[in-house]
Parts: C-alpha cells; structure tokens; sequence
C-alpha cells in the first residue's frame, strides 16, 4: 500500500453504527454485506453484516483512506483477523444503550489487543441522546484502569462531521503518537 | 425461521444426500446470517456450526461481488483443497447449503447432487 493511502478498521458491537458510519462519509458507493436477521430483528435493526463493509475517502492533503467495518457479532471473529491486515488503525463503536457498553468494550479491546498496541485506536460512543449513561467519565475510568489512553467521542454515526472528527483524531494519534 | 416440520425435512434430506451421494463427508444448511438449520456428517470431525457460519460469510461475499460485476445472483463458490472441496449454494434468497468432499476428484458428483439437494430443499422451506 502506499504511503498515501491508509486502511483503516471499524469496529463494534452489532447496532453501534459501523454501516453506517462508513456510508456517511464514503466517497464511493459502499460495498456492503448486509443480510436479512433471522432473529433477533428490532424495528431499528433489521439487517447484520457477515463479512464486511468497504468505502472510500480522500482527505483534503490527498491522502486516501481504505474504510472496512468488520461484522459485530463475534461469531464472526474469524473475519476482525482477516480485515485488520495491512490496517493503520482501528475505530471502535459502541452502541451506549446496549445492555453492557463498558462490557462490549472490554471485549473489542481484548479481540484486537494487538493491533491496538502496533497501530492505535480511538472509540466512537453511539446512541448517547437515548441511553447518557454510562458517561464519558466512566469509559475514561475503565481505560485508564487498563493502562490505557485512547479517545472517547460522543459521535451520531449518521453525521459526516462526526465520522471524520473521530478518523482525524485517529490519524492524530498515529501521526504524532 | 424455520418451522421444526421444515427442519427435520432438512435434516432427512441431508441424511438422503450422504447416502446418495459417496462423495459427500458433510453438509450443512445455515441461514444467510450464519445459523445453523440443519447438519449432517458421516463421522463427527468437523465443526460443521463454524462452517455455516463462514459460509454465510462467504455466500455473502459472492451475492456481493456478483451484484458489482452484474453477473446475476451467485449460484455457487467452489473452494477446491488440496484435501478436499467445499462448496456453498444458495437454496432461496435466506438459506445456504454446504458440502464438503474429501475425494479432490469428487467435484462433478458433488457439484450436482448438492444442487439437486438444494431444489429440492427450496421446496421444503417455501
């Protein structure tokens, strides 16, 4: 790959807003591999991706950024390995009104420890209009209890300002460390 | 999902398949989002529960890159092993079949009693 182009991963629970982040600021029509749930459908998630998700972006400086979303699910674990290769970064969603935010997190965390430690990682916070708590405060407090310091952000998946505020932070991170 | 009448006669197709068919070590019907409907295996060394969830994955992939290319729905995805072929179909838009063959000549045979496997379990599952 070369050096003005950068993949980067999205990652997170099922719901977080990983499709649709991607699909908010794709420059591409995104390539998606979103199927039919054969149970467990909601009135706001009908579908489930089972391999991946792919768009497009080019920054201002000319760079261009590969974004793949991984499927949420962990019985889909197998594809987070697949699609983390070659990646410069990785972008974790959670959705805040599940049952178990800080729970879903510590899991991400631990499925993609390595490639956090080699690359780095922000996490984008979703659905916090709905569900506040827990607040920012806290996932800060579980980070930092896991030696960790990455960046939380609110972020509406739906909004382009707010995927490319979290992608910036990202390349932030992986530029000055 | 499936009624439990449609899932047993998944399964007693499957079990037909095997007979039929020499080629055939193991099938399994998974549903597009990678649950396992119905699975059959002539000796149980395979994760069979891991594979309809990859093969959801990987018809998935194929619908996907069929769609880009407007070549019509993919019918099939062949992996060809050195030890062995698998191969993926769709019965209807929400259900895949899968069988695997360890005989690496076997690809004809099993090629085409899958398929005729997969119509009929369309019929089962309408």
């Amino acid at each position: 790959m070369r050096k003005d182009q950068i993949k980067l991963v999205f990652t997170g629970n099922m719901g977080a807003g990983k499709t649709t982040a991607i699909a908010s600021i794709s420059e591409i029509p995104v390539i998606n591999t979103d199927v039919l749930m054969s149970s467990g459908a909601s009135a706001d998630k009908e579908r489930t991706t089972v391999a991946m998700d792919y768009g497009e972006l080019t920054l201002g400086s000319g760079e261009k950024l590969f974004l793949y979303g991984t499927p949420g699910q962990q019985r889909f674990d197998y594809m987070w390995q697949i699609l983390i290769q070659g990646g410069l970064g990785l972008i974790i969603l959670i959705d805040n009104s599940g049952d178990d935010p800080i729970g879903d997190l510590a899991r991400y965390l631990d499925s993609f420890h390595d490639f956090i430690q080699e690359t780095g990682a922000v996490i984008g916070v979703t659905h916090t209009d709905d569900a506040p708590r827990p607040d920012l405060q806290m996932y800060y407090h579980y980070l930092q209890e896991r030696g960790l310091q990455l960046p939380v952000f609110p972020i509406d998946a739906r909004s382009r300002e707010s995927v490319v505020m979290l992608i910036q932070a990202l390349l932030a991170i992986l530029e000055y460390g | 999902m499936l009624s439990k009448l449609a899932t047993i006669q998944l399964e007693q197709r499957l079990s037909k398949l095997i007979e039929q068919c020499s080629a055939v070590d193991a099938a399994v019907v998974a549903t597009l989002d990678g649950y396992t409907c119905a699975m059959k295996q002539r000796s149980q060394q395979y994760p069979l529960e891991r594979l309809a969830t990859m093969g959801s994955t990987l018809m998935s992939l194929g619908d996907t890159i069929t769609a880009e290319l407007r070549l019509g729905t993919c019918d099939n995805i062949i992996s060809e092993n050195k030890n062995g072929i698998v191969a993926f179909m769709h019965i209807d838009d929400n259900l895949v079949l899968i069988t695997l063959a360890t005989q690496k000549n076997a690809l004809g045979m099993l090629l085409s009693h899958s398929r005729r496997c997969a119509e009929e379990m369309k019929k089962v599952v309408v």
